[in-house]
């Protein structure tokens, strides 16, 4: 494999690791979900940067293409979460949704 | 050449990290936009235009319309505070990772070969529509499901649980 | 004919807003419980034959273009799809009444109809990639469901359940790019013979265990049950019966299963990580149950021990480990979806699920403490219920492999599982009323027939066991066939 494709798969790792970071914490909802936001961008990283890599470049946006629209709906369902409960708690602290014992 | 995608690479990083930083809710979500804005590039300088373009007008776009929309709407008295302890764990983990990443990266994946795939044929379209048929029925359902959420979650009540 | 499968839930689900609007009350329930219905008979009348021919969906020709859809049908896929349209009827049935104060109905009916696509979905493709993206359609369906009441517990639940399971489906499609890039290939054989020949056993093994995390946290293993607990209680019923008896399985075992014995075969290190997941999942939530007083979060902790129990049998490897597992996954799907919606009737009628409030329910809900006495003994394992039948072939199992401790860790799990169901059995139904149940009623007919078939179900399959298992078990078990052969050869060479 070429030597850029492990240039792109370290950023992507390094990306992982932000994103799993930012997930244990912050204690902010939105910037939890930011957290999941630069996961996803590890992982359309990795999928185009192996497509590159693999002369497959085509397929790869395929791919990254559809994981993206899989992406939003994630999205727009987790906010949707989130602003209804903003609305039951008036805050967006995480640390305030300890009633379940988990 | 190689220069420029580093350059592209970095500031990728460097934006996701002040995304995670960043105390103020609405700085962080822009400066998520401007990382997704380079990752866009990139894909471009890595010739997948159509990665790239949805890349940018998606969630550079869209998804940051909608945080931004969630920030206004949640617009709590006082900020969270984040804790003291980030402040100098962080850069320990991060470093530390760095360190094994590299070692780990350069002795697993060093020794890859790997089957070559066959040479593509074919637009983009061709590809997504003959090869990735079904993946377009799944991103029906996926769209369905997001939209049928959002209409779940925000629906009106007229009674209570 | 297979396509149905997905397509029929889905066109359903985006008219019954329509529909909602036109008639909110009798529209929707029928419509959905019809798909479910209809599922159903395609599945038993023609899958066996379908299944039998190793029928696909090949290069479809639409509009004078050849598509490129490749589903298949097998005897595990088969399996799996009666399984869904079984309890999932029972679940619509059930959701009539029992969803009449959530409101909205064509939109939950339209989420429930999702979900199930995408596990239809998920059962039927032959690519790795498709195999992620129905996964993601049931989830993001079930994260909706999941807090679909609206209320501070369920919208908590439901929010740290999408955590977890948004970091699951990124190590997924990690591994899944991993093996683009050694393979070339996203679908299933190519890539297990693209493994085999390349014979990289590091980055092999790295995806591997990242598909064990990320699987194993949608399966509620421990130790990456911690969504569970709390999602399955705070949701409605129906819905819990749907995450606790199709959900875990669909997406978190049936995909374990198939990749790695399609892709990777069952070598002696991937078994013994799944046995060891295996075996703490079933010990360790079986204790963790006997504390809980909510009814729901027991049946929960419940959950994560019976799916212990399948990935042990089916990570030992052996036909008649597999057998076991797979037999188990359908007795604890009917069984444990019994007992989740039973617990709504009672929160329905008596308005609680504390354990310590309720007392005596048994005169004033007969049915429902009947049907629930089915269940606990069932999954407890007490013969001649089907439960029994399914722990003793995986007990076997590891007796015959000559795993004794794994055998003996099961046989305690199984003391401690009829332990806490008694438990349940004994406050809620057993002893004297207290006076303020006075004014509770059974439930209404459509929750209690739907509750009813099921445990007729627990209680025929227990007496026909043999037959089920020819008809229904084996051809899943030997669809699953070529993975076998790497531990055979393993085990034989000891």
């Amino acid at each position: 494999m070429s030597s850029a494709w492990f240039v792109y798969m370290g950023c992507a790792a390094v990306l992982l690791f932000l994103g799993l970071y930012c997930l244990l914490t912050m204690r902010n909802l939105i910037k939890l979900f930011i957290g999941i936001e630069i996961l996803g961008k590890a992982v359309t990283l990795g999928l185009i940067a192996t497509g590159s890599a693999k002369n497959s470049i085509l397929t790869a946006q395929a791919l990254a293409v559809t994981f993206i629209v899989v992406e939003v709906c994630v999205v727009a369902t987790a906010l949707a979460i989130i602003i209804n409960i903003y609305r039951h708690t008036k805050s967006l602290d995480v640390r305030k949704l300890t009633q379940l014992k988990g | 050449m190689m220069a420029v995608q580093i350059g592209l690479l970095c500031g990728l990083v460097v934006f996701s990290l002040l995304a995670v930083l960043l105390r103020d809710i609405l700085k962080a979500a822009i400066s998520l936009a401007v990382s997704s804005l380079l990752l866009g590039i990139l894909f471009f300088r890595m010739d997948a235009p159509y990665a790239g373009a949805f890349e940018i007008s998606v969630v550079a776009g869209l998804i940051t319309v909608l945080f931004i929309v969630t920030i206004a709407l949640t617009k709590a008295e006082g900020d969270v505070r984040e804790s003291r302890l980030a402040a100098w764990i962080f850069p320990l983990f991060f470093v530390v990772f760095l360190v094994i990443d590299f070692l780990v990266m350069r002795r697993l994946l060093g020794q890859i070969s790997s089957v070559p795939s066959s040479a593509e044929a074919g637009t983009f379209g061709q590809v997504l529509w003959k090869n990735r048929t079904f993946d377009l029925v799944a991103q029906v359902g996926v769209i369905f499901a997001g939209v049928f959420a959002v209409l779940a979650l925000f629906r009106k009540r007229s009674k209570h649980e | 004919m297979i396509f149905l499968f997905i397509a029929l839930p889905l066109v359903v689900a985006g008219i019954l807003p329509l529909v909602g609007k036109v008639s909110p009350r009798v529209l929707p329930d029928i419509l959905a419980n019809a798909v479910f219905a209809t599922l159903l008979a395609v599945a038993l009348l023609s899958g066996p034959s379908l299944a039998g021919q190793g029928a696909g969906l090949g290069p479809l020709v639409f509009l004078g273009e050849p598509l490129g859809v490749h589903l298949a049908l097998d005897g595990f896929s088969l399996f799996i799809l009666i399984v869904v349209s079984l309890v999932g009827l029972c679940i619509g049935l059930f959701s009539v009444k029992y969803m009449e104060h959530y409101g909205h109905k064509a939109v939950y009916y339209a989420l429930l109809l999702i979900m199930t696509a995408g596990m239809n979905g998920l059962v039927l493709v032959t690519d790795l990639f498709q195999v992620y993206l129905f996964l993601e359609v049931a989830a993001i369906a079930s994260y909706a469901l999941v807090a679909y009441g609206l209320g501070h517990d369920e919208l908590e639940a439901s929010f740290k359940y999408l955590m977890l399971s948004a970091v699951a489906s990124a190590f997924i499609i990690i591994s899944v790019t991993l093996l683009f890039g050694l393979t070339g290939s996203l679908d299933f054989a190519s890539v297990g013979r693209g493994l085999r020949g390349l014979d990289q056993p590091l980055v092999s093994a790295l995806c591997a265990a990242l598909f064990l995390v990320g699987f194993g946290l949608k399966a509620a293993l421990i130790p990456f049950h911690a969504w569970l607990p709390d999602a399955h209680p705070s949701a409605p019923a129906p819905i819990s019966a749907a995450l606790s008896g199709l959900l875990i399985k669909v997406s978190g075992i049936y995909a374990l299963t198939r990749i790695f014995f399609k892709v990777f075969g069952l070598t002696p290190a991937l078994s013994d990580a799944l046995m060891i997941l295996g075996v703490v999942s079933m010990v360790a939530a079986a204790l963790l149950a006997l504390g809980q007083k909510d009814i729901k979060r027991m049946l929960a902790y419940s959950s994560i021990s019976q799916v212990g129990y399948i990935v042990l049998g089916i990570g030992l490897g052996t036909p008649l480990g597999i057998l076991g597992g797979l037999f188990h996954l359908l007795n604890h799907a009917l069984a444990k979806s019994l007992l989740f919606l039973n617990s709504g009737s009672i929160q329905m009628a008596a308005g609680t699920r504390n354990l310590e409030e309720m007392n005596g329910l048994s005169r004033k809900m007969p049915v429902t403490a009947a049907t629930t006495l089915v269940g606990s003994l069932s999954i407890a394992g007490v013969p001649p219920l089907n439960g029994f039948w399914s722990k003793l072939i995986i007990v076997v199992a590891l007796v015959q492999a000559k795993r004794f401790g794994f055998a003996l860790a099961a046989i305690l799990a199984s003391v401690l599982t009829l332990w806490y169901y008694l438990i349940i059995q004994r406050r809620a139904f057993f002893n004297k009323p207290d006076a303020k149940w006075r004014d509770v009623r059974e439930a209404p007919f459509l929750m209690t027939a739907a509750t009813v078939v099921l445990a007729l179900l627990c209680i025929v399959i227990g007496i026909f066991f043999t037959a089920t298992i020819s008809t229904w078990i084996e051809p899943a078990r030997d669809a699953l066939a070529e993975g076998l052969q790497v531990i055979q050869s393993s085990i034989g060479n000891q």
